[in-house]
């Protein structure tokens, strides 16, 4: 009993993991007032570009690189649209999504990759504890950047000038502009961090968790990573549990049926979804998303 | 190219043939050194539109300097080109002697130069303290900032909670964290942007106090913009004045008086009404024998006292045609923007509501475009109940609006003028749901000419004409749909004087014509202008009502600070 | 008062006034040369992709061309593919002419498909009725998926964008559970069979009419329903005063208001009538071609539609050309596999295009702003 329940606790922080890193970037960049729903298109690319890069340089550690090197990318490519050009974010993230779903399925027929997968680390003695040790602290390393990227995060948007700006340029890009900060740099700046954390997110799935990548990996994970925001109502910590919810959703998913226990699985997957639009519904009214959330910036625009 | 500052500053062309005697007296020994502003030829064209040309300006340290012009004089453009947000095409920039390129509002700050804006520039979603320290650099310090937010408060009088979020705040507190957002950087030219049209009467005069301390105590400028004679005459002590775009006068404030800085400011002769609305000067307005032009009080020359378009003293008592009755209405969140607020209009009367901005003015407009749902109280067009916040109730009931912001609810600047003339009277051009091409032109031309717009052709988007053209299309489509009530809220802001003239005329004729009109307007030169009878709005209510021959200044000044008079 | 929909449009918002003298302008001579330019370098980018991976963009090319244009047969391929992209455009340049932006239409597809799959399956009747009942209750269906979106709106103020895009997951997992509940839509086990998640097949009578004969030139007739609608709703949103009153709301939700334009039910109508058409797209595709609902039924069409709007700016008649040449590139997509090239450059050439359109009037946006001098 204690084991099934370690076994399925253990599997929820594993599939949290992923969607912790990504939803960290996702977090920064709603708080600067823009929705990137091309979060699934860094995880993914993430997820590729790990695998691929690890197998170029056979080191799965490498493969970390080359997935937030993924993320970089295309939070560049979305940010010069969304940020510079002022294309609607939703259409670039779109035209993202899409793009990168083909090139990677594209390339996945067209090169070879082989599997490759970062090593475990089990914290001596911690891990031998009875259900908190394989819960916790056995896990593969990447994982445990968590610890320090979570912490950084916070600190980086709610006590940081970067962060102070950040906001600033999410609640009010008008006022933000006038008092001197170049809200659209900003807005870059976070579709950038949303990147490379999400990148990482979306390699430590592939080169973590599963050792290879297959056609459409993250399979609308970067879509929980958003619900999970929303969920969070905007905070860290909300969005930090709404990811430990779906991630436990996720597992409870896998693991019920070998447990005997039988759950709808199609509704624990929708549950994600489900729980975001609930929790709209319930927040929206309260105002508490960033004022500009999803509104372009155009100076000299009330 | 380059002219030397002494050039520059004589080429300026002042219609007056007096030395100008401010510009070489010094009032402090400050001003001995090199000034802290100087501003030298400056031009800047937007488009074909001509914002400033050749400007120069100089203002010393340790003064108040007014910058005085009517809306559209090249005010804003000139300070948001001090401020880095507008880059110059010509001219130069001197700040303490010394040549300073200003590219953006950091480097602005850098120089010591800092802005009040107008329109606040706070996040709401911020505490105090943050916003305080918002567009600095380096790192972020709660405790020093805290502190600092408390000193400075102590320092001028401006005393705020540090860690009060910023959307709980009232419109004057905001105020002083602005202020104190400015000064705390211990600017050495601090620019206010018409600081006083969102505060009350005591408002307004602390603010004063608080700027005579900055400059008195420690040495710094003061840029005070406004196009509101008695503030420019009673805070500054020089004084720029600015027409279409250019410097026609520098005064010592104690060598003028209202009456000539109106004069220089507005520049061309026009009837005595339209040019004190304009330029709000009350004395000019508050007179005996009121409505009746006489020559030895006129502001100007007044060539065609016939002409004048001075309110009928008294207006025929129509009907009740608009009434509002013991309205309450609030924000999604609760605020209150109504607060049981009664009035009535009669036909072929022009009530004019005074009040300082943000008292439920632009409540009271979105409550007659049907945008705001009242919680309590009712509206009645000629006697019949009108439901509020029913998609175009109004418009059918009778109700014509010019709103405030023409942009927001007036008009559809993607669409075609056409368009925007039948916007809500699509049953006159439709056939079997179908709109008729054919009717729509022939209805448009018919308006164009009617309302004299300016405009290439029937389909020209409206996002092509000027200002004062948009506003009579919007004019022309409400009064064509012969509606029982008009209601004008701030008709003339924002136009040039010509523009004005124009719908002052407008309507005076509507009233004529049996149209029960209600004016809305921050202006009081305005309202004492236009109406037949005044009311007053303060916080959401109607709080005191006169006939336009009864109005005085003192009681009226009263009324719209919230004191019972 | 409504809250404030995120429009893809900017907002109405007060620009300088433009100098009506203006109108010829070296930059407004470049903007065609700039799309030129820029779906140039889309389609060099996806040839140089192809050769990159060591096949030949040639080949792939000519490929492309035998499935999409080099017989009759395959022209009516392309049509087939264009016939539900189209319809799903058409909903959604309505609902952005309203200033909604539906991007989930993919969802709305699928359960406006299953809702369809659903009547033609279990309604007895002449099979031409039931076909037309099927296709309605697909647009229904559709219209109601959206439904759930403008009422979270209307009511709750949650946002269109978000809302359309989380609900296309949760109509994945719906549609996936009707079709594996044998209670439901699961496809009636057969003596010695194991079943699948999949439903019936459609009975013929209720299949689309097809005309001409494979290898000739054949065609299905959705296309023709898609025409239909594409044309009428140019007419309703330019001539008629309720696409006035549309095109008012979307421009000016404030104004609108004042003239009398419900947003509730003019948005909400348009909102309703996106996903409308994207469920008669779903209703289409079910019975015009793939006459069973089964996993990857949707296969990205509703997306796909909804780039089809973006790239025609959302003109309706536009979006006929458009459509067909997506259409075309799906038809021809089928017949990379003989080349060794994946089929998935398809995709990539698609989401580069979108890129590519988009790019040219955001590029001369920025210029004109940046020359305006604010």
């Amino acid at each position: 009993m204690i084991d099934d329940l370690a076994m399925v606790l253990a599997s929820s922080v594993r599939l949290t993991v992923p969607l912790a890193f990504a939803a960290c970037g996702e977090y920064i960049a709603e708080r600067a007032g823009t929705i990137n729903i091309s979060v699934e298109a860094m995880m993914l690319g993430g997820a590729f570009n790990a695998v691929w890069g690890a197998s170029l340089t056979g080191s799965a550690s490498f493969g970390l690189v080359f997935g937030m090197l993924a993320g970089l990318v295309i939070g560049f490519v979305h940010a010069q649209f969304s940020h510079r050009l002022s294309v609607n974010t939703y259409v670039v993230g779109l035209a993202l999504n899409a793009l990168v779903l083909g090139l990677t399925s594209f390339l996945l027929d067209s090169v070879d990759l082989t599997g490759h997968q970062v090593d475990a680390l089990n914290i001596p003695v911690l891990s031998d504890l009875p259900l908190l040790g394989p819960v916790l602290f056995a896990h593969r390393w990447p994982a445990y950047l968590l610890v320090g990227v979570i912490p950084l995060v916070w600190w980086l948007v709610q006590r940081s000038r970067f962060g102070l700006e950040l906001r600033a340029a999410g609640e009010n890009p008008q006022s933000a502009d006038v008092t001197g900060i170049d809200v659209r740099r900003r807005r870059r700046q976070s579709v950038l961090l949303c990147g490379v954390l999400a990148g990482l997110g979306g390699a430590y799935l592939a080169v973590g968790e599963v050792g290879a990548f297959n056609q459409n990996m993250t399979a609308g994970r970067g879509f929980v990573v958003i619900a999970a925001v929303i969920f969070g109502g905007w905070t860290l910590r909300g969005t930090m549990a709404g990811c430990l919810v779906f991630g436990a959703a996720d597992a409870m998913r896998l693991a019920l049926p070998a447990l005997g226990v039988h759950l709808n699985s199609q509704l624990l997957i929708a549950a994600p979804y489900l729980l975001a639009l609930l929790t709209m519904m319930f927040l929206a009214k309260t105002h508490r998303q960033p004022a500009a959330l999803g509104a372009p910036f155009v100076r000299g625009i009330v | 190219m380059r002219p030397s500052p002494q050039a520059s500053d004589t080429a300026v062309t002042t219609p007056d043939p007096r030395p100008r005697a401010g510009d070489d007296q010094p009032t402090a020994p400050s001003v001995l050194s090199a000034p802290i502003v100087q501003l030298l030829g400056i031009g800047k064209r937007f488009g074909a539109v001509r914002a400033c040309e050749d400007v120069s300006l100089r203002v010393q340290a340790g003064e108040i300097h007014g910058l005085l012009g009517e809306n559209g004089a090249g005010k804003s453009t000139l300070m948001k080109i001090l401020l880095g947000l507008v880059v110059p095409d010509t001219g130069r920039i001197l700040l303490r002697g010394e040549p300073a390129t200003i590219t953006d509002p950091s480097a602005a700050a850098a120089h010591g130069i800092s802005m009040v804006h107008q329109h606040f520039s706070l996040v709401d979603r911020l505490s105090v303290w943050e916003n305080v320290v918002l567009g600095d650099r380096g790192r972020v310090d709660r405790d020093r900032a805290r502190t600092l937010v408390r000193e400075v408060g102590r320092r001028y009088g401006l005393e705020v909670d540090p860690d009060a979020c910023v959307e709980d705040l009232s419109t004057g507190q905001r105020q002083r964290v602005e202020i104190v957002k400015c000064l705390r950087r211990d600017p050495g030219v601090l620019i206010l942007d018409e600081p006083t049209s969102v505060l009350t009467l005591e408002e307004s005069r602390e603010l004063f106090t608080v700027l005579r301390r900055v400059v008195a105590d420690e040495g710094k400028a003061v840029i005070l913009i406004s196009h509101k004679l008695d503030e420019i005459v009673h805070a500054t002590d020089r004084v720029t004045i600015m027409r279409q775009g250019r410097v026609v006068a520098r005064r010592a404030t104690a060598d003028t008086d209202v009456r000539s800085l109106a004069r220089e400011m507005v520049g061309r002769e026009l009837s005595k009404w339209t040019a004190a609305s304009a330029v709000g000067a009350l004395d000019a307005l508050i007179e005996p024998g009121t409505g009746e032009p006489t020559g030895g009080t006129a502001l100007l020359d007044v060539r065609e006292p016939a002409a004048a378009p001075a309110p009928d003293p008294r207006p025929p008592a129509g009907e009740v045609r608009l009434r509002i009755s013991d309205a309450h209405a609030s924000t999604t969140d609760r605020r209150p923007l109504l607060r049981g607020l009664t009035l009535e209009v009669r036909a072929g009367e022009i009530l004019g509501l005074a009040g300082v901005e943000g008292n439920g003015q632009a409540a009271l407009g979105d409550l007659l475009s049907s945008l705001l749902p009242l919680s309590a109280g009712r509206v009645e067009v000629c006697g019949a109940p009108v439901v509020a916040g029913r998609p175009g109730a109004m418009h059918a009931a009778g109700v014509g609006i010019v709103p405030e912001d023409r942009h927001v609810s007036g008009c559809v600047l993607d669409m075609s003028v056409a368009e925007n003339l039948v916007l809500a009277d699509l049953s006159s051009v439709t056939s079997k749901g179908l709109l008729s091409r054919r009717r729509m032109a022939a209805r448009a031309r018919q308006l164009i000419e009617e309302f004299e717009i300016a405009t290439p052709s029937p389909d020209t988007p409206m996002r092509q004409l000027s200002g004062g053209n948009q506003q009579k299309v919007v004019l022309a489509r409400e009064l064509a749909a012969q509606p029982k009530v008009l209601v004008a809220a701030q008709p003339t802001r924002g136009l040039d004087i010509g523009a004005i003239e124009y719908m002052t005329e407008r309507l005076h004729a509507a009233a004529r014509s049996g149209i029960a009109v209600l004016l809305l307007s921050t202006e009081l030169g305005e309202i004492l202008t236009l109406s037949h009878r005044v009311a007053v709005i303060h916080r959401g209510a109607v709080v005191g009502e006169m006939d336009r021959a009864d109005v005085d200044t003192e009681r009226l000044g009263l009324l719209m600070g919230g004191q019972a008079a | 008062m409504t809250p404030t929909l995120i429009s893809e449009r900017a907002p109405a918002v007060a620009a300088p006034p433009a100098d009506p003298r203006r109108r010829p302008r070296l930059a407004d001579l470049g903007t065609p040369l700039l799309y030129a330019a820029s779906l140039s370098t889309a389609l060099v980018l996806a040839g140089l992709l192809i050769a990159l991976v060591g096949q030949s963009p040639w080949d792939a090319a000519s490929a492309m061309y035998d499935g999409s244009l080099a017989d009759g047969a395959a022209i009516g391929q392309s049509i087939d593919q264009a016939a539900p992209l189209l319809l799903v455009a058409i909903g959604s340049v309505i609902a952005a002419r309203a200033g909604i932006f539906n991007i989930g239409q993919e969802g709305q597809l699928l359960v406006g498909a299953s809702v369809g799959a659903a009547i033609a399956l279990f309604t007895p009747g002449p099979g031409p009725l039931v076909l037309i009942l099927a296709l309605l209750g697909a647009a229904v269906g559709g219209a109601l998926w959206a439904a759930i979106a403008a009422l979270l709106f209307y009511w709750r103020g949650v946002a269109v964008v978000i809302s359309t895009l989380l609900l296309i997951f949760v109509a994945n997992q719906a549609v996936s559970y009707a079709v594996n509940s044998p209670s439901l839509l699961r496809e009636k086990a057969v003596a010695g069979q194991v079943t699948t998640s999949q439903t019936d097949m459609l009975a013929e009578s209720v299949w689309l009419p097809r005309i001409g004969e494979y290898p000739d030139f054949n065609i299905g007739a959705g296309i023709f329903i898609a025409l239909v609608l594409a044309v009428g709703t140019s007419v309703v949103l330019v001539r008629s005063r309720l696409g006035f009153r549309v095109r008012m709301l979307g421009l000016n939700p404030k104004a609108a208001h004042r003239a009398g334009v419900g947003a509730v039910l003019i948005g909400g109508g348009a909102l309703l009538a996106s996903g409308a058409f994207a469920g008669l797209a779903g209703g289409v595709m079910l019975t015009g071609s793939g006459h069973r609902m089964q996993d990857g039924f949707a296969d990205n069409v509703g997306f796909d539609g909804l780039l089809v709007a973006l790239v025609a700016r959302d003109k309706p008649m536009l979006a006929v050309p458009v459509a067909l040449f997506f259409g075309a590139l799906r038809a021809g997509g089928g017949f990379l596999s003989a080349t060794g090239v994946p089929r998935y450059i398809v995709a990539v050439v698609t989401a580069l295009l979108v890129l590519a359109t988009v790019f040219p009037a955001a590029y001369a946006e920025v210029r004109r702003r940046r020359t305006a001098g604010a």
